[in-house]
């Protein structure tokens, strides 16, 4: 039987499990596959080609940030009443994106769903990458970037704190403690396949950088004691960030009086839109990747369909809380709000709501039907398109909450400029980036974790696993 | 014209070290200005003189032939801030929005700082030192021929200085002739007095006195020389105290700051004012004139106030308009009530500008003298000024900038700014104001006196000319007490009798109002722009920046269409559209405008300049023109306005760069907003104000945060909603006090201009006679500041004394407190706005800043203050003195120069000061309080008194 086979008679027996890796893996084969990747002497063609494109992207992102700080954050479109434009929108759709990684790794990790092994380390990856994209819009988005430092509770001269009542500084705190903490879980995760490569290295030089990052690991039963102990514990520690770093970013706006944004529904509603988005940038992602590299076996089809079952679920919890807004906003009886709302979807930025509807809420939808969930071009369009609809939530939620607030006299209309659209592609040429380069450079996927799931790790057992 | 100064075609080397020997050698002798002062430190420093700390002088500005009293702040011997002097009797302190700009001027590195002589196409420098002897002798042939060629053109004036140099050059040069142009004079008034009474007389309004004010196309608190007054009278007029309150009708074609303070406003086709007037006359006279309900309760009305009503009438109306309610204001018994006449100057006896241009054409005129002004842009299209001054072998132009006449004429000669001449003016009651220099010329600029006096070999200097005309046989006490208050008290000019003589005024063909909806059957309205006038200001860009009172538009114009007109016509707001008067046509922007009178098309003149400068437009230097230039249209004939016009649209679309308005075109925002400003700016008529007068205030909430305990004084604000009549004059007095910087049209179409006080304007109700309120509206210094809060870096914090400060050099601009402002009052510096004065060479420019506030780097947010600096100063006064700053002597910027006097600042926590009783008056609220932020700013309720019949009819 051959391996598709076998997933489509697994796939439709819901009392049977499948398998979570396919074809005849065993322990070798998995390592030499993985590794496999990085140690070609060259990448494939398309690769050279994906990363001039997106390394010129990043060189044009450069180019945008020299001139913003040396023109002046007039050079977006910013205005008044809208000071927040692209630069917050851009961040918080990053963030957003960072979600599922550590959801991935963490979340699911300590849920004992197995089937994580196989995507983690590249979703925490495009995590951490999408970390550094949205770290970089509040740094330069301020006015006077050249002392942005004072946003940290650096001891100095003056003699002053930050404020600590401003939820901005809570962004701080909170975005840089996710940061740090998904890069120590990562890099905690590759120290053994680190090893690994290390002790395939075919020259010197991989064999001392690759030898430098494994840390010494020599697999000793001692080392995997305490390594499963240390990635429990920061998985342990991971879990609440993933809920608190987006939680902590909507306060930017629930916090805040402006009509549109103080809601307290922000919260969980950031944290599903942001595991929502996550998810669509995984498969987004990782379904030209496998193919790419060659991964199609470690991570299946099922895989997929898991997280398109999340992106189903997100994307409706997403639709419940706009609809939850709407209503609060008529029921609430508060006049700003309720036309904050109403303007939203029948006002001048109507066409940015519907947009967002239609990619958020209609979308995802479809993944009710096995089809098109299991078929791959239709799930990276619909992974896309709910890209498409969460940078609009953003964009909604930021722009046309600003645009009209409470006194009609102030009310204006943003619109970006030529940096706006050039900044943005830049961090997505970043992204992809850094993405081709980690495909390049280090293990694709866990390959110790994957060989736990292995059918040969459980062989006592029926399936492979539990 | 041999004489002429060769032009340095070739420079040899030798000639080239002889001119600059020359130079270096006159260099030396120049700099005698007014008075030669050593500058040498002081070995015992003159009482009163403290280095840093500022003097005021009182000295005075003229405009169109009348003065703006003045006292400017000076600051180590550079002046800075132009406030009105306190003691005149009609401006008391107040200072229009133009006369505050006007020291911008001084420093505008475009303000001419050198002669320029144009000889064969090109121009080349010049100085005084090579003009002064080139001319003396060139005069002295003019004078051989008893002036026969000679024309001096100049903008009217009521100096007396100048008349008396004027009179001498009659003698001097008998067949020399004086011109007077002025694109916006008063020649329908005196024509219409002239008509009613046989002579020239000027109304003085007595507002204090009415209880109708009937106001026909009359800008009485707007573009009224006496503006000032009849404002603050007016304003005092409407307090709710006031037994019998003043009801104001206007009939117009564009809404005017005067028809925004309207109780009854009539939109009306500039050309139906006449009929209107006539109807109302023959209505007054015991006819039965069915000429509709306004009509009718305005007549009642008037008839009942016999004695206590005014019939004002504006200067674009013909004569027979003026002489009409000069009758109608007899018969009623107002003059002598709420109306004197002083004596008007005539000009009669002086040559018309269209007779100057023919000359020239001719060939006539061999040397014009142009004293001011510039006819080349303003002078009616059809005397093409600039082709005949081509015919004129010598035409000097003595002018504040090298404009579009300067470039036409042989000779640039710079003129003086105000504040740096000797001089003497009067005021529109004839007080006689003295111009007195605050600094030396800047650079070599000339008055008019001074080239006039050159022309008669006048043997007084200008200052001892101005004394001797100003104060004759005064006194040096007496001399220095003018010195000191910038007028001649008691010099006002008495009333005089005016006896009516009869004359009848024909009834418009009934085919001349029948007019409709359609091209060559629309009318054209020149009007004056409120900011920039007839043009003068073009290149200030404070003016220029400062939204329109009621369009809120800045950098440029547009036509002003009726939503009617413009249907009917497929015009939209903001396109181009083309007006055509017979063969003349212009291309301009279109916008429309609740309050325009249907067919009426308004164009406000003064912009489209081509040669004003680096801000206002200079082809030469391909900085483009500013708006749109409506003299191109205006014709001799139809000064004020023109009957046939045609609008042709072009499909067209310009951006308007407008502060307000342009984002409600959906009908969901216009919903809300209609909503909203019920509640943010709110109006009530007297009559409910007086069944209940409690406002309603918004209860608080209970609040999570503990509420800051107020110890010692509260600084506060009351703005009064009421007095308010939108002027602008408190956002010019904010720029000049607190550095706030221009951005430019560009910066203002993205929202980010930077004005610290800023003039909402709500139009509601019908489209045709709209309610306006205004609101001023600055930092609301909330208790419990929103954009305190959310400040990551605690840059904008509250002070011990309830101010919510701004740290500008802790502020990293985040520019998150700006989102959670609901008054949107703070301003962010998307970019270095002070540019130009870092660059080399604008030490000039850098002269105009107020050294005690600190002008803000790119990338820091900014807002009101309560001008903090005036608090400061004011304390540490009153600390000296040893005790506290009394109620009052703390004045913000704003408060001081309002001439209704709507804002009041002070402490809260004194419950006897002004600003704590208005804080309690039952008209008080404070705009969005169910937020909990507690704005230390209370609005006090707009009290309109609509006439009882029409009230309904309004809705």
């Amino acid at each position: 039987m051959t391996a598709s086979a076998t997933t489509k008679v697994r796939l439709d027996e819901p009392y049977h499990r499948p398998l979570l890796i396919e074809g005849a893996e065993d322990l070798a084969s998995v390592t030499n596959r993985v590794c496999g990747v990085v140690e070609r002497p060259k990448p494939p063609r398309a690769w050279y080609i994906a990363i001039t494109i997106s390394g010129s992207m990043t060189l044009m992102l450069g180019a945008m940030v020299v001139y913003l700080i040396s023109t002046g954050v007039g050079v977006w479109g910013n205005n008044a009443p809208a000071f927040w434009g692209w630069d917050i929108v851009n961040f918080v759709f990053w963030v957003g994106i960072a979600h599922a990684g550590t959801l991935i790794s963490a979340i699911l990790f300590l849920l004992r769903q197995k089937w994580r092994t196989s995507i983690n380390r590249a979703a925490e990856a495009m995590t951490l990458f999408a970390v550094c994209c949205a770290g970089m819009y509040p740094a330069v988005h301020v006015g006077r970037i050249w002392v942005a430092y004072w946003l940290f509770p650096v001891p100095n001269q003056m003699q002053m704190w930050p404020n600590f009542r401003s939820p901005l500084l809570w962004d701080v705190f909170a975005v840089s403690t996710y940061a740090t903490v998904s890069a120590l879980f990562w890099f905690m995760g590759l120290v053994p396949d680190l090893a690994t490569l290390r002790d395939r290295a075919t020259t010197k030089l991989k064999r001392v950088l690759y030898g430098f990052f494994a840390l010494g690991w020599r697999g000793s039963a001692r080392h995997w004691q305490r390594f499963e102990r240390a990635y429990l514990l920061l998985a342990a520690l991971a879990t609440p960030l993933v809920l608190s770093v987006h939680s902590v970013v909507s306060f930017d706006f629930a916090v805040s009086q402006v009509s549109g944004w103080h809601t307290t529904i922000f919260p969980p509603y950031f944290v599903a839109g942001a595991i929502f988005s996550g998810f669509a940038m995984v498969v987004t992602v990782m379904v030209p990747a496998r193919e790419l590299f060659g991964l199609k076996e470690l991570v299946t089809l099922r895989h997929l369909e898991n997280m398109n079952k999340v992106i189903l679920a997100t994307g409706s919890m997403v639709g419940l809380a706009y609809a939850t807004e709407f209503f609060i906003a008529w029921y609430g009886g508060n006049p700003y709000e309720r036309f904050t709302f109403v303007n939203r979807a029948f006002g001048p930025y109507a066409w940015a709501y519907w947009i967002m509807i239609f990619c958020n809420v209609v979308v995802p939808q479809f993944f009710w039907s096995k089809r098109i969930r299991t078929n791959l071009w239709l799930m990276v369009v619909v992974a896309i398109l709910v890209n498409v609809g969460m940078w609009f939530e953003r964009f909604v939620i930021i722009v046309t909450s600003l645009a009209r607030t409470y006194l009609p006299s102030s009310w204006g209309y943003f619109k970006p400029t030529w940096v706006d659209v050039c900044t943005f592609a830049g961090t997505i040429g970043l992204f992809f980036t850094l993405f081709l380069l980690f495909c390049r450079f280090l293990p694709m996927v866990a390959i110790a974790e994957v060989k736990t799931v292995l059918p040969a790790a459980h062989a006592h057992k029926e399936n492979g696993h539990e | 014209m041999s004489s002429l100064i060769r032009e340095p075609s070739d420079v040899s080397r030798r000639r080239f070290l002889q001119v600059m020997g020359a130079s270096m050698a006159l260099a030396s002798a120049s700099g005698c200005h007014w008075e030669t002062e050593e500058i040498l430190p002081f070995q015992r420093r003159p009482e009163g003189r403290v280095p840093g700390t500022t003097r005021r002088f009182a000295t005075s500005i003229e405009c169109s032939g009348v003065a703006a009293s003045l006292l400017v702040t000076s600051y180590d011997g550079r002046p800075i801030k132009i406030e009105g002097n306190p003691l005149h009797p009609l401006d008391r302190g107040a200072a229009s929005a133009r006369s505050q700009a006007a020291i911008l001027d001084l420093y505008d590195p475009d303000h001419s700082r050198g002669l320029v002589q144009a000889f064969e196409g090109a121009s080349y420098p010049r100085s005084w030192k090579e003009f002064d002897p080139w001319f003396a002798g060139h005069m002295a042939q003019v004078r051989a021929r008893k002036g026969a060629g000679l024309r001096i053109l100049s903008e009217p004036s009521s100096s007396l200085a100048l008349a008396s140099l004027r009179t001498r050059l009659a003698e001097l040069h008998p067949q020399a002739r004086w011109v007077e142009w002025e694109p916006c004079a008063r020649t329908n008034k005196i024509a219409g007095s002239k008509l009613a009474f046989g002579r020239a007389l000027r109304v003085q309004p007595r507002i204090e006195q009415v209880n109708t004010l009937v106001c026909l196309d009359a800008d009485l608190f707007g573009l009224h020389p006496a503006a000032l007054a009849n404002a603050r009278a007016f304003a005092a007029r409407r307090r709710p105290e006031e037994a019998q309150p003043l009801r104001l009708w206007v009939v117009e074609s564009s809404l005017s700051l005067t028809g925004a303070a309207a109780d009854q406003r009539l939109a009306l086709r500039d050309e139906q004012i006449l009929p209107f007037l006539l109807a109302l006359e023959a209505r007054l006279a015991g006819g039965k004139a069915a000429d509709g309900l306004f009509l009718e309760s305005l007549a009642d009305e008037l008839l009942a106030q016999r004695g206590a009503a005014l019939i004002a009438v504006g200067p674009r109306q013909p004569a027979a308009v003026h002489a009409l309610a000069h009758r109608i204001n007899a018969n009623l018994g107002n003059t002598g009530k709420t109306l004197l006449y002083s004596e008007e100057s005539d000009p009669a006896g002086v040559m018309e500008l269209g007779e100057l241009a023919r000359e020239m054409e001719a060939g006539a005129v061999e040397t014009l003298v142009v004293l001011g002004g510039n006819p080349v842009y303003d002078a009616p299209c059809e005397l093409e000024f600039r082709r005949a001054l081509r015919h004129v072998p010598l035409a000097l132009h003595l002018s504040h900038y090298r404009d579009e006449t300067s470039r036409a004429c042989t000779w640039h000669l710079p003129r003086a700014h105000a504040l740096e001449s000797w001089g003497d003016c009067a005021s529109w009651d004839g007080t006689r104001c003295l111009q007195q220099p605050l600094i030396d010329p800047i650079f070599p600029r000339r008055t008019p006196l001074e080239l006039l006096g050159a022309i008669c070999e006048a043997k007084l200097g200008a200052p001892e000319l101005v004394r001797a005309c100003v104060a004759p046989g005064a006194s040096d006490e007496q001399w220095k007490k003018i010195l000191h208050d910038g007028f001649v008290e008691g010099s006002a000019a008495r009333p005089v009798e005016a006896a009516l003589a009869s004359f009848s005024v024909p009834a418009p063909a009934p085919r001349a109002l029948a007019k409709e909806l359609r091209n060559g059957e629309l009318e054209l309205v020149f009007a004056p722009d409120r900011n920039l006038y007839d043009g003068r200001s073009a290149n200030n860009s404070w003016l220029q920046e400062t939204p329109d009172a009621i369009t809120k538009m800045t950098w440029g114009n547009a036509a002003i269409f009726a939503a009617e007109t413009a249907a009917a016509l497929g015009v939209e707001d903001s396109t181009l559209v083309k007006l055509k008067l017979g063969t003349r046509e212009l291309e301009v922007a279109a916008t429309v405008l609740p309050g325009q009178a249907t067919g009426s098309i308004t164009l406000h003149l003064g912009h489209g300049r081509s040669a004003a400068g680096l801000v206002g437009g200079l082809e030469q230097e391909n900085i483009e023109t500013v708006g749109f230039d409506a003299y191109r249209l205006r014709s001799s004939d139809a000064l004020d306005r023109a009957g046939s016009l045609e609008v042709m649209p072009t499909g067209k679309s310009w951006q308007l760069a407008r502060t307000t308005d342009p984002a409600v075109t959906d009908s969901i925002g216009r919903k809300q907003m209609e909503g909203l400003v019920e509640e943010l700016a709110r109006v009530r008529t007297l009559a409910d104000f007086r069944k209940e007068p409690g406002s309603e205030r918004e209860s608080e909430h209970e609040s999570l945060w503990n509420k800051p305990v107020a110890e010692g004084v509260r600084w506060g604000m009351a703005i009064d909603l009421n007095s308010c009549i939108g002027c602008n004059a408190c956002a010019l007095a904010c720029q000049a006090e607190n550095n706030v910087p221009v951005v430019g049209r560009e910066q203002v179409i993205r929202g980010r201009e930077m004005s610290w006080i800023r003039i909402d304007r709500y139009f509601t109700g019908p489209e045709r006679s709209p309610r306006v309120r205004f609101q001023p509206l600055t930092c609301q210094h909330c208790e419990s500041a929103p954009c305190e809060e959310v400040c990551p870096v605690a840059a904008t914090m509250h002070s011990a004394e309830g101010l919510n400060d701004m740290v500008y050099n802790r502020c990293i601009g985040t520019r998150y407190c700006a989102n959670n402002c609901p008054f949107k009052v703070r301003r962010f510096n998307y970019f270095n706005y002070h540019k130009a004065i870092e660059a080399e060479g604008a030490e000039v420019q850098r002269m105009l800043y107020n050294p005690e506030v600190t002008i803000r780097h790119r990338g820091v947010m900014e807002k009101c203050t309560f001008c903090v600096q005036r608090i400061q100063a004011a304390k540490i006064h009153a600390k000296n003195e040893g005790r506290a700053p009394a109620d009052g002597e703390i004045v913000t910027a704003c408060q001081q120069t309002c001439p209704t006097q709507a804002i009041v600042f002070g402490d809260l926590a004194d419950p006897k000061s002004r600003v704590a009783r208005l804080h309690a008056e039952s008209r008080g609220y404070a705009m969005l309080a169910e937020l909990n932020i507690g704005p230390r700013t209370t609005y006090l309720e707009k009290l309109v008194n609509p006439h009882p019949a029409l009230e309904e009819h309004d809705g």
